[in-house]
């Protein structure tokens, strides 16, 4: 059956709620993927997390066996890419295994700019790339407006795209159709020897390494002894298969299909994501090229708060890690918070993400320290040094010149919101490059601080456009800037994990902003306890957190004590889940109310 | 091993009517107290639980509740005769009982004192009207003055007055005022403690607004100064008398003394020596009257072993909250530990200054402004 002309490997390329996994979902139902019973909704997404935020964030691939109207039988092989801002990267390693992609558009909403940049990688690629109409069901579908705005914005041909809607089942047939058309099928040679591409890798408790694979060349199956080219370690294969979308054994994978590999192998980095699996009979196959890495634009502390989890969270950053290459991390000492890491994210919600995943899935509590974008200092040796921790930043006298990193950043967003996109691109201190007028949207181009993009820009842009605007981010350069260390100092310690570098003129609202906000969040002590935050040595905000003036049982006879025990057992269990800084108690979230505290 | 000195608990427990703020073992009286039953039921208790003495005279009894007064003379009679029979009595016993306004007539205050019951604690709580009627007292202002006054009369020189402080929307001055009050019957004894709220009564489910913090402070610094003012040193957090007029039995509890309990709901503390060293248990008494009184129930409702490393909490629990602390050789005697074993709290609480440690162990003034935070010390993970 699984002839290569009747195989198509595809992605979807979509925003994130224009209706991917519903599509998905009803591409799944058509070729009978899963029984009803079965079906749960957005089978794909099948991270808890990806399915409480409605988002994905892994690839995550399914097999379906379509019969086409001209009688037929296809093997489909999706491979879901994620809709996130921040996950782009992910996107280019599912293109990757693909000779085609869906691009879908919500048919009410028009492009957005997420979509725009996806768009470009797949046909960079050499991706052939269908457009999509969806969500012909609402009654505000302006399908030939958003056609034209397709052809205008990325400039494919969108005359016979494809009008459906996956919420209704309405022509998602024809979708199918149109993709087996006109998507090719993939090239290969299957008497070859092997070469096989590892879209992604993650770990299973009970198979070890499982990798999700796109056969080029040959075939593969049980019993084979394979290599890996990065590590050139053999393996033999336990087994291989689809996912339908439940994963089932196959006798063996061939030319051009994509599907999953198990060989036992129990270390961690012993199958990396875009690593080349050749044949033990014939291993001198050229690697494929990998993917390239991308660099994280977000840094934080992450410290576990029983330094006894510190082992436990190291296995399980390099279990993450394993199929998120995204995600960097290396040992981090603070004063105040222990043994941790210093991890690298791609945005902030990468952050969460990883965080409710360490803490979800590995059982483990965590602090999380303010995040920070990275900072190029040149010192007065003139040597040019990135910081990722503010606490690491060189002293101020050694410091010749700061510099941020600065994001070009492009919007698409529906006229009647310019004005409020525009003045919040300024208020993020963002400037302007490009502006084009493009049917109903505006296309806007800004460079703005790293910092700005990062933190909550992406939020806040959907709120002042009622959730029609959409951005595309990335690193453009380093720039000089006036910046600053702001530190907090609890009864006169500084308190490394709370420093934060950031422009000069917001030094004093920030800090009194975040001093107000520790206030209430540290409870009161034996003592006065004085909040300060400063610039070196000048102080720009304080306040206090007064004494408790007792803390007594009033009274204990002689049935009371029992009771009362159970009082200070419970009082201390609260001062376990605090960090001692000096004398003082700080409570976990006190170290987040850096982030918390954005005007 | 000298085993700690011995007192004995008896607990009445019932009310005219339940207090909101109160979560001790008392319920209130809804028909007859069946007095004969109860007092031959305590002696019934008292039997079984003999064998704990082990040859130690009786410091010091205390009948407390509910409401010790509502029973009558002559079932204290009965009681006081059946204990002499099965106990000896130090020479120089404390006999307290606890007594409320309102179910006091001069008569019974006499015949208590006949007895031999040599101490009247007294559960006025407040003299201001509001504070009593949001306090769900049965007494009015003129029945707490006239209480007093008649248990004087009645020869007992030896009186606690109870007083609450913090009490709802309660000022300074209202505190001091009740105080004032207090102090011109000269009493040779005040607890006066703070209101707070506990769990499984009405205020916890229904708490009611009480003072702010700072004012909670002045009321206490104020009345502290007013107290001293008037001879009456504090001993203990909430407890001021005049010298040699201190609560025996409290005192007891707090130097980790033993006490047997009888009555429904009672707690003890007993030492017992063995090859293996000291063995400190806690005991509890069937809690409802119902059952305590049904012939078919045991007494003892458990009893539990304080473990090894709660001991040295359990002990400090109650020695720290007297001014004067505890003697070194009473801490290693009744927890049979050593100093030493307690070195790591100590010297933390030290560098706090919250303890101070030479012959006797003590709180500092500090360590008792903030003894929750000192305790904390001596508990282990």
């Amino acid at each position: 059956m699984s002839q290569l002309d009747h195989i198509r490997n595809f992605s979807i390329i979509a925003h994130i709620d224009h209706g991917k996994s519903t599509l998905s979902d009803r591409f799944i139902q058509v070729c009978g993927g899963l029984s009803d019973r079965e079906m749960q909704e957005q089978v794909l997404d099948s991270m808890d997390i990806e399915r409480e935020r409605g988002i994905t964030i892994k690839a995550q691939s399914v097999t379906l066996n379509y019969t086409a109207r001209n009688g037929e039988t296809y093997q489909l092989n999706f491979i879901d890419t994620p809709g996130h801002v921040d996950f782009s990267y992910e996107v280019s390693r599912s293109l990757s295994a693909c000779e085609g992609a869906l691009l879908v558009v919500d048919a009410a909403q028009g492009v957005e700019a997420q979509s725009v940049a996806n768009c470009y990688t797949a046909i960079e690629q050499g991706l052939e790339v269908r457009p999509v109409l969806n969500k012909m069901d609402l009654p505000q579908a302006d399908p030939d407006a958003v056609a034209q705005e397709i052809e205008d914005i990325i400039g494919i041909d969108a005359t016979d795209a494809v009008r459906c809607s996956a919420k209704s089942g309405l022509n998602v047939e024809d979708v199918l159709e149109d993709l087996v058309a006109n998507i090719p099928a993939p090239e290969g040679d299957p008497d070859a020897p092997l070469q096989a591409l590892i879209i992604d890798s993650w770990f299973d408790p009970y198979l070890g390494v499982v990798s999700l694979i796109r056969v080029k060349n040959g075939s593969i199956k049980k019993g084979d002894k394979i290599r890996l080219k990065s590590t050139g370690k053999d393996h033999i294969v336990d087994d291989v298969g689809y996912f339908t979308p439940k994963m089932t054994k196959r006798p063996e994978l061939n030319t051009g299909e994509v599907g999953y590999l198990c060989a036992s192998i129990k270390d961690i980095h012993g199958a990396p994501v875009g690593d080349t699996i050749v044949s033990t009979k014939n291993p001198d196959v050229d690697a494929l090229p990998g993917f390239q890495k991308v660099k994280p634009q977000v840094y934080a502390g992450l410290f576990p708060v029983s330094s006894d989890d510190y082992e436990a969270f190291r296995v399980a950053l390099d279990k993450l890690s394993l199929n998120d290459a995204s995600l960097f991390f290396e040992p981090e000492n603070s004063d105040a918070l222990g043994f941790g890491f210093r991890c690298g994210f791609l945005g902030m919600l990468h952050m969460e993400i990883i965080q409710e995943r360490l803490e979800r899935e590995y059982d483990l509590d965590l602090i999380t320290t303010a995040p920070t974008v990275i900072y190029e200092v040149v010192t007065r040796k003139g040597d040019v040094v990135n910081v990722d921790n503010p606490s690491k930043l060189p002293d101020i006298g050694s410091i010749d010149e700061m510099r941020e990193p600065i994001a070009e950043c492009n919007i698409l967003v529906p006229q009647e919101y310019l004005g409020n996109v525009i003045s919040l691109c300024v208020d993020k201190r963002g400037v302007q490059v490009d502006m084009q007028y493009t049917g109903s949207q505006v296309s806007l181009r800004y460079e703005i601080p790293m910092a700005e993009v990062v933190m909550d820009f992406f939020d806040r842009l959907k709120s002042a456009s009622r959730g029609f605007a959409s951005l595309d981010y990335s690193f453009l350069r380093f720039q000089e800037a006036p910046l600053v260390r702001l530190d907090v100092l609890v009864n006169g310690d500084r308190v490394d994990a709370l420093a934060v570098i950031m422009h000069k003129e917001s030094v004093r609202r920030r800090g009194n902003l975040l001093t107000e906000k520790m206030k209430e969040l540290i409870p009161r002590q034996m003592f006065d306890v004085a909040i300060q935050a400063a610039v070196g040595n000048q102080v720009v905000a304080r306040t206090t957190v007064k004494a408790l003036r007792k803390n007594v049982t009033a009274k204990c006879y002689g049935g009371d004590v029992s009771r009362k025990k159970k009082l200070l057992q419970k009082q201390k269990e609260g001062k376990k889940r605090m960090k001692q800084i000096g004398s003082v108690e700080i409570p976990q979230s006190a170290f987040l109310a850096v982030l918390k505290v954005d005007d | 091993m000298t085993l700690p000195p011995l007192s004995l608990y008896i607990h009445v427990p019932w009310c005219v009517r339940k207090c909101p703020y109160c979560d001790f073992n008392s319920h209130e009286a809804v028909s007859d107290i069946p007095e004969t039953e109860y007092i031959q039921a305590l002696l019934n208790d008292l039997e079984q639980d003999l064998h704990w003495v082990q040859g130690r005279p009786i410091e010091s009894i205390f009948f407390g509740g509910g409401t010790p007064s509502l029973l009558s003379a002559r079932a204290y009679e009965t009681l006081l005769t059946g204990l002499t029979e099965k106990l000896t009595f130090s020479p120089d016993i404390e006999i307290t009982l606890e007594a409320n306004p309102g179910t006091l007539e001069a008569d019974k205050f006499k015949a208590y004192r006949q007895l031999g019951i040599n101490r009247l604690s007294m559960g006025i709580q407040s003299f201001q009207p509001e504070h009593l009627k949001k306090l769900g007292r049965i007494h009015d202002r003129a029945q707490a003055l006239a209480a007093i006054e008649t248990a004087i009369n009645a020869g007992f020189s030896n009186f606690n007055l109870d007083l609450m402080h913090g009490l709802p929307n309660q000022t300074p001055e209202q505190a001091l005022d009740d105080l004032n009050t207090a102090l011109s019957f000269q009493p040779p004894h005040l607890s006066w403690y703070q209101l707070t709220i506990e769990p499984n009564t009405e205020f916890y489910k229904r708490p009611p607004v009480l003072p702010e913090d700072d004012t909670l402070w002045d009321i206490q610094e104020q009345g502290q100064e007013r107290l001293a003012q008037a001879g009456l040193s504090q001993y203990e957090i909430s407890a001021y008398s005049l010298p040699n007029k201190q609560a025996r039995h409290n005192i007891n509890y707090w130097r980790f003394g033993d006490y047997l309990g009888i009555g429904a709901g009672a707690h003890g503390k007993i030492t017992t020596s063995g090859p293996q060293g000291l063995t400190i248990l806690r005991t509890r008494k069937t809690r409802l009257p119902k059952d305590y009184l049904n012939t078919e129930k045991r007494f003892l409702a458990g009893q539990d072993r304080i473990a090894p490393e709660d001991t040295a909490l359990e002990c400090m629990m109650n020695a720290l909250r007297l001014h004067k602390g505890i003697p070194v050789s009473d801490f290693e005697a009744r927890t049979g530990m050593t100093l030493s074993s307690i070195q790591a709290p100590l010297s933390k609480a030290r560098s706090l200054g919250l303890i101070e440690c030479d012959t006797t162990i003590r709180a500092s003034e500090r360590g008792q402004q903030y003894l929750n935070e000192l305790l904390a010390l001596f508990l282990t993970d």
